[in-house]
């Protein structure tokens, strides 16, 4: 599971942005222990980007900066080098990348000064162009600007909600939004870290690890132990080959993974439910073999969709039960996995079997309990005697907490219209939510981490000759740089490491 | 300023250990159980801030006895000594008088990881420490065994379920008072020695075991979930049968660099320290170890020692086939016998013998005194809050190794905040914490109290996230204001002098910010120094002073009129420069965990009925762990950014409710019983 809990602390997170030091600045302050006060809110140092409109059918795209950069991308990206327009005052500006100049688009730009803001910060919206390559060299372009990094779920309602700009109603549902976006961008961040990407990023990840706790080994018990010189050497070599792979990898435009765009909608249930048929029908052409054999599907079979307008990209999934047959149970994981990622899940169940309430322990009941978006779909209601339906109707009721529920045929298309209805109002609700399934957001994200992650290797390298504690602080930021993408490390972990590596025996 | 002499202890202590008689029926402010580094840091400190303490220990004569290694400080752990002094304690002091071999570990790594060291004479660490109680207003202390504790109805307006009223000793039913009592038993409760297949009830070898009643309050009383842990210690050498020739001469420091910030220079002269010899396990140890091991009981058990201390059992059957380092180190100025650092070990006697005779300075060596493993009980230090009072409990506090973690330093470190709160909270102030961000100290206690332990707790300076800032040069300035102002536990000699030391610093570092020069000019300035002219911007002299090979000095001899006269701070302004651009980047980092750690959880809330929206997960984590602030609960594995927004919501509507100040500043609230 990816712990994606940005908003809170973590061992060994610190800002990492270029902090310029100021000339002719007030006197020094040494460090002082008192608290002054205490703030009215809990303002944030960094400065946020996100993409807060929804994608799709989307003419126009919004993009939100809040914090105390927020004036510099103004600047930087809407050529307003002398003054600031004037407050909360739309104004048509070619909108460039700061690093090459280039026009990226033209669009309205707005600044609002802090306090009077959505956040209560500085704040400033870009309004593009909604095609996903303009949103991407956008957010890009942000991503480079000093100081500034994609937000991550909830942060601009959080610091909405400090700054008490939020209704009383507004913040009641505050934590289940958040929850709805972090959950959202688990599932982003899930399908990405599943491929060949998530693979890279993890072994950089073990290969970092070792390397702050082989630092932070020889830190604390070099002088005491036989911890050979030669343990700083390998972490030299292993640094210097991870700045440069990931730097490579930043360069490398083309290496990111092509991200599946759309509203990712998985049909699961029990074999031989009618999972097969419903894919057809939905996309209207023969795409999936269906046969009366239980267990006919068995790899995942993906079309894109364009519903109503809407990208989704539907799967059909083996049918879920145990068996002995190797492939079938390789079939019956990858559905797991597939609703394990899913924004959407349609179940399926057989509507003319004697239960069709879902035991305990089968696929519709963990996809309750575990709170997901789903739909059940009772099929074959043609083979339904009028006297079961409403034995079924009453049963339904008695059940609080179901999903949607509709009853169709894929056989007589009883009910399909109905369904169509609920899926698309279902489809049209999560593309309006700009973080669900926005990948281009979740790659800013990333490559912001990753850009952090090699300056601070190269920290290591400027003070490893002269100040070890300086060094290792620059392997500890890289390490929750990329921690922000393949899962938090704990103090623990690398002492864990360090035991395992050395007999320390002081 | 180190005293010139220690006063003859002996006749001074008769009439300060009262017959236990005398004290029963009277009522003391906080009650120390345990002499060792926490007890003693914890009664010090108690009765700085203001309290009538009473210290009671099995035998007075070892108070301050160092039961383990003749060592003080090292990287982490000196940093924890570093900041036991800045809070006034007694350690560093005790050290920089009872040193007599000092060194800086880690000295080519930075700074901010050097760690302070001295191997002790045992005696005088023994004789300053006992001196320094002795000569501590409001401070009594009684020899006596502790069969129990007086438990009752707990203050209905505080959280807790029971509260503590005193102790009864073992010897009759004398009970004695108090408001606070402080734990400090180390290995004595439920302890048992063990060597070869021998096992014993006690704590330390020479002393009588403990009672088994007070670790039956605890658990049974109380409802505290204990666990068991073990350590050991090496055998005694007889020094003159060591062939030291053959091991390898380790010199101290040519200046030996006290601990305390009140020390310019050490008790002991830099030409009269004992150096320390290094030597190295053979292929014959390894086999000895195995050839025994159905002869050691303390090995076989499973009970946790730690991983980074273990016996040379475990060294040797973790990683074999290895020549692990033993050092051989002065036990003291006038002792006979050498401490082999390295070699704890619980085989029989005749065994041990065997084992270190296998390593070549020791051929012909003789054991004084055989080592032995010590399994005790610890409590779960997860059940305490950070001012390490019992969550359960009002007035009791525990410290040092009864929390599960190993050391003298970081048992000092508990005692002297455990201590300073049970004096606080007897003397109806509110109690104190350490934040993680500010101190090592603030770093152990919130470990232990939001993580638990699983072995013995050792400190390392990896533990700490903002290392940078917490450095073992700066323990004073992060610590001696807030001991004054907000804790009570400085005296003000020691405030005025870190004011003082404070704004010299400040002024310094505004002087040398406001040197602004061109590059060609600081070329001219310092010619030695390689000043790359193909910047043209203007530097200041905080910006030269971080070149590698700049030193305060130059500067100050380059421009006598405004820094010459802080040469005495060059060391410090040096470390200061360096540093500044990462304590800068640290610093609103630091600020905003300071912000969620200053809104308290309230101890008593009930989190299953709590009327906002959290997930069961969430509120089965939160009620067992029960953390002291919204900083502690966001740390926790397993709660979601959604749980610590509702949290923080929660916080703000009944902080709001309640906007009534509960204490006035200075004023000290006491109840008069006679």
């Amino acid at each position: 599971m990816l712990p994606l809990r940005p908003v809170c602390g973590g061992i060994w997170r610190a800002a990492v942005h270029t902090v310029r030091m100021s000339r002719g600045a007030p006197p020094y302050r040494l460090f002082s222990s008192t608290c002054d006060g205490a703030p009215a809110a809990l303002a944030d140092a960094d400065t946020i980007f996100a993409l807060s409109s929804g994608h799709g059918r989307c003419g126009v795209a919004v993009v939100r900066v809040s914090g105390p950069a927020s004036a510099t991308a103004l600047r930087c990206m809407a050529g307003f080098t002398q003054r600031l327009p004037p407050p909360r005052t739309a104004l048509l500006r070619s909108i460039t990348d700061p690093r090459s100049t280039e026009v990226l688009d033209r669009g309205l730009v707005l600044w609002f000064p802090a306090p009077r803001s959505f956040s209560g910060e500085d704040s400033v919206e870009f309004h593009i162009h909604g095609g996903p390559a303009v949103v991407t060299a956008v957010l890009q372009a942000l991503g480079s600007v000093p100081g500034l990094r994609p937000a991550e779920a909830g942060e601009f309602t959080r610091r909405a909600f400090q700054a008490g700009k939020l209704g009383l109603t507004e913040v009641e549902g505050l934590g289940d939004l958040i929850h709805a976006e972090t959950e959202a961008q688990r599932r982003q961040a899930l399908r990405q870290m599943s491929g060949e990407l998530g693979r890279l990023y993890q072994d950089w990840s073990d290969r970092l690890k070792r390397c702050l706790a082989h630092v932070e080994a020889f830190i604390d018990f070099s002088e005491d132990e036989l911890i050979e010189d030669g343990v700083l050497n390998r972490v030299d070599v292993s640094v210097s080959d991870l700045q440069a792979e990931i730097e490579r990898h930043l360069k490398d435009e083309r290496r990111g993974e092509r991200l599946r765009s759309g509203v990712q909608v998985v049909i699961a249930g029990a074999t031989n439910a009618g999972k097969s048929s419903l894919l057809n029908k939905l996309c209207q052409r023969p795409a999936a073999i269906v046969s009366p054999i239980a267990g006919t599907t068995r790899d995942v079979v993906e079309t894109a969709l364009d519903l109503g307008g809407f990208p989704v990209l539907l799967s059909d999934t083996a049918g879920l039960r145990d068996s002995s047959d190797l492939v079938e149970r390789e079939g019956v994981r990858r559905a797991r996995e597939r609703v394990e990622q899913a924004d959407l899940t349609l179940v399926v169940v057989d509507s003319h079997l004697r239960s069709v309430l879902p035991d305990t322990g089968t696929v519709p009941c963990v996809c309750l309990l575990m709170h997901r978006l789903c739909l059940l779909v009772l099929n074959k209601a043609d083979l339904l005697p009028e006297k079961q339906r409403q034995k079924l109707d009453t049963e339904l009721r008695g059940v609080s907490g179901l999903p949607a529920v509709r009853l169709i045929s894929c056989q007589t298309n009883e009910g399909l219209k109905a369904f169509l209805t609920v899926l698309h109002s279902s489809v049209k609700t999560l593309c309006g939510d700009p973080l669900f399934g926005a990948p281009t957001l979740t790659q800013a994200r990333h490559r912001a981490h990753l850009q952090r992650c090699a300056a601070a290797l190269a920290q290591y390298q400027r003070y490893r000759d002269t100040d070890l504690a300086l060094a290792a602080e620059g392997v500890r930021l890289a390490v929750t740089s990329l921690g922000r993408i393949t899962g938090r490390v704990g103090a623990e972990e690398i002492l864990d490491i360090i035991f395992k590596d050395f007999c320390i025996g002081k | 300023m180190l005293r010139k002499k220690l006063p003859f202890l002996h006749s001074l202590l008769s009439p300060v250990s009262r017959h236990v008689g005398h004290l029963t029926g009277h009522q003391y402010d906080v009650i120390v159980v345990g002499g060792g580094h926490a007890g003693t840091e914890a009664a010090a400190a108690a009765a700085r801030v203001g309290a009538e303490t009473l210290l009671i220990t099995q035998k007075i004569h070892t108070i301050g006895a160092l039961s383990c290694n003749p060592s003080l400080g090292g990287v982490g752990k000196g940093q924890l000594v570093k900041e036991v002094d800045a809070l006034d304690g007694l350690c560093g002091r005790a050290g920089d008088w009872a040193g007599i071999h000092f060194s800086i570990l880690n000295r080519r790594k930075g700074p901010a990881v050097w760690g302070p060291r001295a191997q002790l004479d045992r005696q005088r660490y023994r004789d300053f420490i006992q001196s320094e109680l002795l000569s501590t207003p409001r401070l009594t202390m009684v020899e006596g065994s502790v069969e129990e504790l007086l438990v009752t109805e707990p203050n209905p307006e505080e959280p807790g379920h029971h509260r503590v009223t005193g102790i009864r000793l073992a010897n009759g039913s004398h009970a004695i008072s108090a408001r606070s009592v402080v734990l400090t038993t180390g290995t004595f409760l439920s302890g048992s020695l063990f060597v070869g297949q021998t096992t014993s009830p006690g704590g330390r070898i020479g002393d009588a075991p403990s009672s088994a009643g007070l670790s039956h309050t605890l658990r049974e009383r109380l409802g505290l979930r204990t666990g068991r842990l073990r350590t050991g210690t090496p055998p005694r050498i007889v020094k003159d049968s060591v062939d030291l020739s053959l091991a390898k001469l380790h010199l101290p420091d040519s200046h030996p660099t006290p601990f305390s910030f009140l020390n310019t220079h050490t008790h002991c002269k830099p030409e009269e320290q004992l150096p320390c010899y290094l030597t190295f396990t053979t292929p014959g140890v390894e086999r000895v170890v195995r050839e025994s091991l159905q002869l050691n009981c303390h090995i076989q058990q499973d009970t946790k020692g730690p991983r980074y201390c273990p016996s040379i059992e475990s060294r040797v059957l973790r990683f074999p086939g290895r020549s692990h380092q033993v050092w051989l180190e002065p036990e003291g100025v006038t002792s006979d016998l050498l401490y082999p650092q390295g070699l704890s070990m619980t085989m029989p006697p005749d065994i041990q013998l065997r084992l270190i005779r296998e390593i070549p300075p020791m051929r012909r060596a003789e054991i004084h005194t055989p080592g032995y493993g010590v399994q005790y009980d610890f409590v779960c230090p997860t059940q305490l809050s950070p001012a390490l009072q019992v969550k359960s409990t009002q007035g009791l506090f525990l410290a040092g190794q009864i929390n599960g973690t190993t050391g003298y330093e970081e048992a000092a470190a508990q005692g002297l905040w455990a201590g300073a709160n049970a004096a606080r909270s007897a003397l109806s102030m509110p109690t104190v914490t350490l934040s993680r961000t500010e101190s090592y100290i603030g770093v152990l206690i919130d470990d232990l109290v939001s993580r638990g332990v699983t072995e013995p707790y050792r400190m390392f300076t990896s533990r700490a996230e903002f290392r940078t800032s917490l450095r073992p040069d700066n323990a004073d300035l992060r610590l001696t204001p807030k001991g004054f102002e907000e804790v009570g536990c400085v005296s003000s000699v020691r405030y005025q002098e870190s004011l003082r030391v404070r704004n010299s610093l400040q002024d310094a570092l505004t002087a040398l910010q406001a040197l602004f020069l061109s590059t060609s000019s600081w070329k001219k300035k310092l010619p030695s120094v390689p000043i790359s002219e193909t910047k043209s911007t203007l530097l200041t002299g905080l910006d030269l002073l971080q070149y590698n090979d700049v030193t305060f000095e130059m500067l100050a001899s380059a421009f006598p009129e405004s820094l010459s006269s802080f040469m005495e701070f060059a060391q410090r302004l040096k470390i200061e420069a360096v540093y500044k651009p990462h304590c800068d980047l640290n610093k609103k980092e630091i600020e905003r965990i300071q912000r969620e750690e200053n809104m308290s959880l309230p101890q008593d809330i009930d989190y299953f009925s709590l009327p906002v929206s959290l997930s069961d997960e969430v509120r089965e984590i939160l009620d067992r762990v029960r953390p002291s602030t919204l900083g502690a609960a966001t740390r926790l594995e397993g709660i979601t950014p959604a749980a610590v927004v509702n949290l923080l919501n929660y916080v703000r509507v009944t902080e709001k409710k309640k906007e009534t100040p509960q204490y006035f500043d200075g004023e000290r609230v006491r109840e008069d019983t006679a």
